[in-house]
Formats: structure tokens, sequence, C-alpha cells
């Protein structure tokens, strides 16, 4: 854990289904997507964090043209979810039906989860709590 | 201070559409030459062109395109150089040309863009637009741009309870506009019932609440006080600028409902010009998707948040309304070859101000406010224009 932080490894450890963010070492925050620097000190020195895995709903999509790599997966949700440690990410949303997202509803919790893609990727992802 | 020293003396639009057979250059060329010999601006009098391009590497495959583009259309040897900002392109292209006249080191400069969309499949050209977002924490999870502000009117719905059916009144405004405009790539007006037709894109955004990918050009001269009479009796003076960026990820914003960058950019605009939202007689705004024009009306002041939809609804922002919005069409009906649509946007603000607008004039002229912002709202840029004699 104490290897400085680099994206090619945070998107490797999504892939390993064991996601973990930044954390600035001066002020604590917690960051992700990675950031080279701190969104609240300025700090630039980060280090992993492992995180609680708690998140909350804050809006999302669903996609139905996706560009080729992505079409057989069409259609899916993509969502912001604030971490339970106060930052936002992108990540599939599952557990929910692409054809009815009217009945999704904001705010609500979630919790981390991965989907293995269709494209050969591992996302970030979340499910209702 | 409100700048004082620059003048837009000449504008042309290029049809925007699917351009069969013509390529990048020589719809850049038709551009210049529209703004400069047609305009009896003679092609020697241009010091140096600022290029507004997005992304020819993938659309066109060529780089360094500000001097080949300058040298196919007659200006081989000034000094030329490429702005990039995705879809801000063109506008930031413009206010580089902007200081660089306040600076006083050029009278006389040329604006000029172009995007050839067409010639690449729909999916390529899907591809070249999506590196406009983060493609490392973005795109590559399939997040697409239609994707992205999807998401900001699922907040925007949620927070001000903005429907489908608001959104596509901005659909049905732009083509009603774009009817009565030759340069416009769809000239037919639709129905509020078809532009609810549920094609979903990314949900909630339907087919009609897109733009298209296009192709077009679109070119300005920009000079000093003292050089302005020689070219026409009207010239339209620019005020104001800002500029601001954002995060690239939606996901590090605070506030999905507003683009921070156009808040920022149109209130240094608006101090710089020494006016406010009250004193713009017309706005034009980017309306990449339907959304974007409600978000962006809120975004640079014209409304309060929230209730850029009851002004559509309303028709405060038709053509003939107290707050014109998009008055010829806009992105969503005129198209949006990207690099070019900064550009163009001026043209429309240029031709509105001295009142050769055609059948898409607005009644009040005399000051206008343009908003042109890239990718997800990363880049925005917001000018201010009044005509000369106001």
């Amino acid at each position: 854990m104490s290897e400085k932080p680099t994206i090619e490894v945070y998107k490797k450890n999504i892939e390993d289904e064991n996601f973990q963010a930044y954390k600035c070492v001066s002020c604590g925050r917690i960051i992700a997507p990675p950031s080279g620097t701190c969104y609240g000190c300025g700090g630039t020195k980060m280090e992993w964090a492992k995180v609680s895995g708690k998140g909350n709903l804050v809006a999302f999509t669903v996609i139905h043209i996706a560009p080729d790599e992505f079409q057989e997966e069409t259609p899916y949700y993509v969502a912001i979810v604030e971490l339970e440690e106060g930052t936002r990410v992108s990540a599939r949303l599952l557990g929910v039906d692409p054809e009815k997202p009217e009945k999704v509803k904001l705010d609500i919790p979630l919790k981390l989860d991965y989907e293995k893609g269709k494209s050969g990727h591992t996302y970030l992802a979340f499910r209702p709590a | 201070m409100p700048l004082k020293n620059t003048n837009v003396v000449s504008a042309y639009q290029t049809k925007f559409g699917r351009l069969d057979g013509i390529t990048l250059r020589e719809i850049f060329a038709e551009a210049v030459d529209g703004a400069t010999n047609n305009a009896g601006i003679p092609k020697k009098d241009i010091q140096a062109v600022f290029v507004g391009t997005f992304i020819p590497e993938m659309l066109v495959h060529q780089g360094h395109t500000a001097p080949l583009l300058v040298d196919y259309a007659g200006l081989r040897g000034v000094p030329a150089t490429r702005h990039e900002a995705a879809c801000a392109s063109g506008a930031t292209a413009l206010r580089s040309a902007v200081m660089a006249i306040e600076s006083g080191i050029y009278d006389t400069v040329l604006v000029a863009s172009a995007e050839k969309m067409t010639s690449v499949t729909t999916n390529k050209a899907t591809e070249a637009l999506a590196a406009a977002a983060d493609d490392e924490f973005e795109s590559s999870m399939g997040l697409t741009f239609p994707g992205v502000f999807g998401i900001a009117a699922v907040a925007h719905m949620a927070k001000y309870g903005t429907t489908e059916e608001d959104m596509a009144r901005a659909a049905v405004k732009a083509h009603k506009n774009a009817s009565t405009n030759p340069l416009a790539q769809f000239q037919k007006e639709i129905t509020l019932e078809k532009a609810m037709t549920p094609r979903y894109i990314a949900w909630p955004l339907k087919l009609f609440d897109c733009s298209p990918i296009s192709d077009g050009g679109a070119a300005l001269v920009l000079t000093s006080n003292e050089k302005a009479k020689q070219y026409t009796d009207l010239p339209v003076k620019i005020i104001g600028t800002g500029q601001a960026s954002a995060s690239m990820n939606l996901c590090d914003r605070n506030d999905l409902t507003a683009f921070e960058a156009s808040i920022a950019a149109s209130r240094e605009a608006y101090k710089m010009a020494k006016l406010g939202p009250k004193d713009m007689d017309v706005a034009v705004v980017h309306d990449c998707f339907t959304i974007a024009e409600i978000i962006a009306s809120e975004d640079i002041g014209l409304f309060k948040p929230g209730e850029g939809a009851k002004a559509l609804r309303d028709g405060v922002t038709a053509l003939d309304g107290d707050m014109p919005v998009n008055p010829m069409g806009g992105l969503k009906a005129v198209g949006h070859p990207v690099g070019a649509t900064g550009v163009k946007q001026a043209v429309v603000i240029y031709r509105e101000l001295i009142g050769d607008a055609g059948a898409n004039q607005v009644a009040n002229h005399d000051t206008g406010i343009m908003h042109n912002f890239g990718g997800t709202g990363a880049t925005a840029v917001v000018t201010i224009f009044r005509r000369s004699d106001v």
C-alpha cells in the first residue's frame, strides 16, 4: 500500500475487482477517479485508500446507442455515484431494469459491485443496497 | 472595462449538412472567401488567421491544419494557428483573435473554421466526438456524449421538474427557426409529437434531442477602430469576453444541473462589458442537445436556475419572444460541424445585430450574447457583441 498510485494500477484494480481510491497524504481527502492534485488542499502526494463500497445515486442515464465496442451491451445504465467517503465516480448501475428508468429513484443507497462487460473489460459498478 | 477596439466587419457561413464531394480545405476556403474578397475585404489586409477545428486527425486524417487550410484559401505566408477546445474550438479561436487586436499586435485578422465529419462512418464520427470526454474514466465504460447530457437532464428533471416534453419544445423551436434558414441542415418544421418519438439515444434524450453530424465552415474578419470604417458603415463591436474551464469528468462536478464554466465565463464577459443579462436583446447558446439550451439559458443568467424550461414553454425564447434564443435554429437544426460551430454562432449574432437576418430577424438587435462550450462543458466561452452605433 505504500507505492505511489498510478492510473494504470487504478484501472487494473478495477479489472481485478479490487477498487481503491486515491487518498491525499496531506489532508486525507479521498479522490476517485484519480487526480494529480488534491481538490481540497492542493497536495500532490497520494496513497491508496480502501473504500467502504457504500454510496448513493446522484444521477444516471441509459445508453441505447453506443460506440461499436459497447453496442452489444446496450441498453445499459451509467450513473454518477457519490461514495460515502465524499468523492463521486461514474459507474455502471446494476440490478435495475434498463427498460424502466422512470422507476429508478435518485438518492437511493448503493453498494459497490463490478460488471464483466462483453467488451472484455470489467467496469466499476454499483447496485441498490 | 468594456473592450474598445475590436470590430466584426464581415461574417460568412457555408451551408451546413452533408456536403458530399467537398473536402475540409474546400469548405474552409469558401468560408474565407465569403468573409474576405466577397465582402470587399482584400486578403492582403489579413495579418493573422485564428483557425477553429476540432479533430481533423480522426475525421480526415490530417494534422497541422492551420497552414494547410490558409494556404489553400489564398493566405500563404500569413501566421496561422489552430485552436482546439472540442465544440468550443471556434470561440477559443475568436477569443484569441480579440486579444490579438486588443493587444495592438494586429489591426485586421481572420477567424476561420471548418469541420468535415461525414467522410467517415457515423460510428467513427461518434468515436471522434468521444475524444472530447475523458477517455480513461468516462468513455472507457461506455459513457457517450448523449449519455453525459442525459445525466444532466435527469438531474435537472429531478431538481426542477423539467420534462421530456420541455426538451422536445426546444427541438420544435430549433426546427421552426431553421425552416427559414437556407444554410440549415434541417429546414423542416417538426411537431411536438414527432419530437417526442421515443427513439432513445441516451435516456431521457431521444433522437430529436440531439444535434446532427455535419460538415460546414464559417469565418469572420475582425479589425481595429482605425480600420473598421474602411470595410463597413456598421461594424459590430465585441465588448466582453470570458472563458473558463471545468473538470473533464462530469462526476467531479458538484452540481449536475448547471455547467459551472458557463456561469464563470458569462460573469467575466458581463463584467467586462459592464452589462447584465437584462441588457441582452438576443442570445445564441450551445444547444448540442435540447437540455443544453435550457441549462445554458440559465447559466448565462437569462433566466433563474430551473426556469429555462418555463421560458421555452411560454415562448419567451421564440424568434418573436422577449428573449429570443438561437433565432436561426441553433446546433440542433442548423447542424454542428464541431470546430466551426463557435464561429458560426458569431456569424448569427453579427447578422442579427446589423439587421441582416431576413426571415429570422429579431425585433430588438442592439446587443447580443453568444455561449459556446466544449465537450461536456469543460471549456466555456461567452462573448458579448454590440452594434457600433448604439
